[in-house]
């Protein structure tokens, strides 16, 4: 299953050094406080959670380095990185840790944090503009087809306000007001 | 008679009608009341606890509350739904200030969660509530071998500590229709649907590697128990003839569609024709 239609690369962080001045400590307190976090320091990068991902061979920082670069205080790279966002949130890789680290809880912990900066991908804020809005992701459309099974032309018991009228108040609903 | 009250979430009325209706058709035959919840919308899926884990927090144990003062377990034929609704679940049964925030929250509509509803996959409670053994005798159409490979869903299987399902549930309610599981290598493989939004290449990708995998291990035909995963392998399988030029032809049938066959429900009833890959292999099987 290995694509092979790109070169392989030495990763960057192996020719770059990384700028100590630049490193934040405050980082890996920050993820550690956040959700399903606490064995975040456990990871002694065997790196068994990379060969577990899927799709890790097409990512320039895999998910060993992700967490050892959360460890290290690399902030910017992490909530910048499109790796983040591509996680298939799977959980391959946080079921195979022999340490117990919960890699995909972490990334979805770094992508509340980007998210929290406005750094979101366009077609996920399109998704939550539809879930503040309409309260739901899919909207039913083909009501002959539900009618044609012997099922109400629309879903029973639906109701959306309560779900838009409580997203509306939180980080979702700032970001599809165009960000803080 | 077991009674549960039904979350629907809203890719699967939307999308899968076909899925809803045979899921109540051979729910019935069974014996099960399902109740639709009354005043529930989105579980916000894992693009919701991406952006916003407190939203996504409030908004699943709304649901959970609502179920919780209904009495019935709730259930779900959806894993994005059964995976946030579980998700959730756990972390506030171990997390009171979270518990408390949201409680908070909730209080404005008059509810409350103590955390005491169980939340289960709808191919789970046919399996631990009805049993192989009753459901065997409802089945009057055996598919007799027919090959097919199971596509789980990552949000049922994983993370395992927190969802509680063992592999072994469908692979039981799959044989009992007199299908032959196939085992193929990519197994616990993800269909990409989740990426879908993020990256359309990566995602077909995916779901190409899985189609790939189970008709080169001899599956006829493929079972899924998600409306995101159905849609992942059946109708991007239109996809891939354009994107790779490769054709696979492999039938995929949510479940209840594959044991109300097996049931004697008629094809119709049970929505196939909305399948994007026909089934009629399966059918051709059921009638010659």
């Amino acid at each position: 299953m290995a694509e092979t239609d790109t070169k392989p690369r030495i990763p960057v962080t192996l020719i770059e050094p990384i700028d100590m001045s630049r490193l934040d400590p405050s980082f890996r307190e920050e993820i550690r406080s956040m959700p399903d976090a606490d064995e975040l320091s456990a990871c002694f990068a065997c790196s068994t959670c990379t060969a577990a991902c899927p799709i890790a061979n097409q990512w320039l920082y895999k998910p060993h380095q992700l967490i050892r670069m959360i460890l290290l205080g690399m902030r910017e790279e992490v909530l910048n990185s499109k790796e983040i966002w591509e996680c298939l949130t799977c959980f391959q890789c946080q079921e195979r840790c022999p340490q117990k680290v919960r890699v995909t809880d972490i990334l979805f912990d770094c992508k509340n944090l980007a998210a929290e900066r406005g750094i979101v991908p366009e077609k996920i804020v399109a998704l939550a503009k539809e879930l503040v809005d309409k309260g739901q992701l899919y909207v039913v459309t083909a009501d002959w087809e539900r009618e044609d099974l012997g099922l109400e032309p629309s879903v029973p018991g639906l109701s959306t306000e309560a779900v838009k009228s409580i997203l509306q108040g939180t980080r979702t609903g700032r970001l599809t007001k165009g960000g803080d | 008679m077991p009674s549960y009250s039904l979350y629907m979430g809203c890719s699967v009325p939307a999308n899968y009608p076909n899925y809803e209706a045979s899921m109540l058709k051979v729910a019935k035959a069974l014996g099960m009341e399902l109740h639709y919840m009354e005043g529930v919308a989105c579980c916000g899926s894992p693009n919701l606890r991406a952006i916003d884990y407190s939203g996504w927090l409030t908004v699943n144990a709304r649901t959970l509350a609502i179920g919780e003062k209904n009495g019935n377990d709730i259930v779900t034929p959806c894993n994005g739904c059964f995976g946030s609704l579980k998700d959730v679940l756990h972390h506030l049964k171990h997390d009171s200030t979270d518990l408390g925030r949201v409680n908070e929250e909730l209080k404005k509509e008059g509810l409350q969660l103590k955390c005491t509803v169980r939340v289960r996959h709808i191919v789970e409670a046919m399996y631990t509530d009805i049993g192989t053994d009753e459901i065997r005798k409802r089945v009057t159409k055996p598919l007799d071998g027919v090959g097919v490979a199971i596509h789980f869903g990552c949000h049922v299987l994983r993370p395992a500590d927190v969802t509680g399902f063992r592999p072994e549930i469908l692979r039981e309610l799959v044989e009992v229709t007199g299908a032959r599981v196939v085992e193929y290598p990519l197994w616990k493989q993800c269909c990409g649907a989740t990426v879908l939004p993020v990256n359309e290449s990566l995602a077909i990708r995916l779901a190409r590697d899985k189609i790939k995998s189970m008709k080169e291990s001899g599956a006829e035909f493929a079972t899924v128990i998600c409306p995101a995963c159905g849609n992942q392998l059946d109708l991007q399988q239109l996809g891939l003839k354009q994107s790779y030029g490769e054709t696979y032809d492999l039938p995929v049938l949510m479940y209840p569609q594959l044991l109300g066959l097996a049931m004697g429900i008629g094809e119709d009833e049970l929505g196939l024709s909305m399948n994007r890959v026909p089934a009629d292999g399966i059918l051709a099987h059921l009638t010659g």
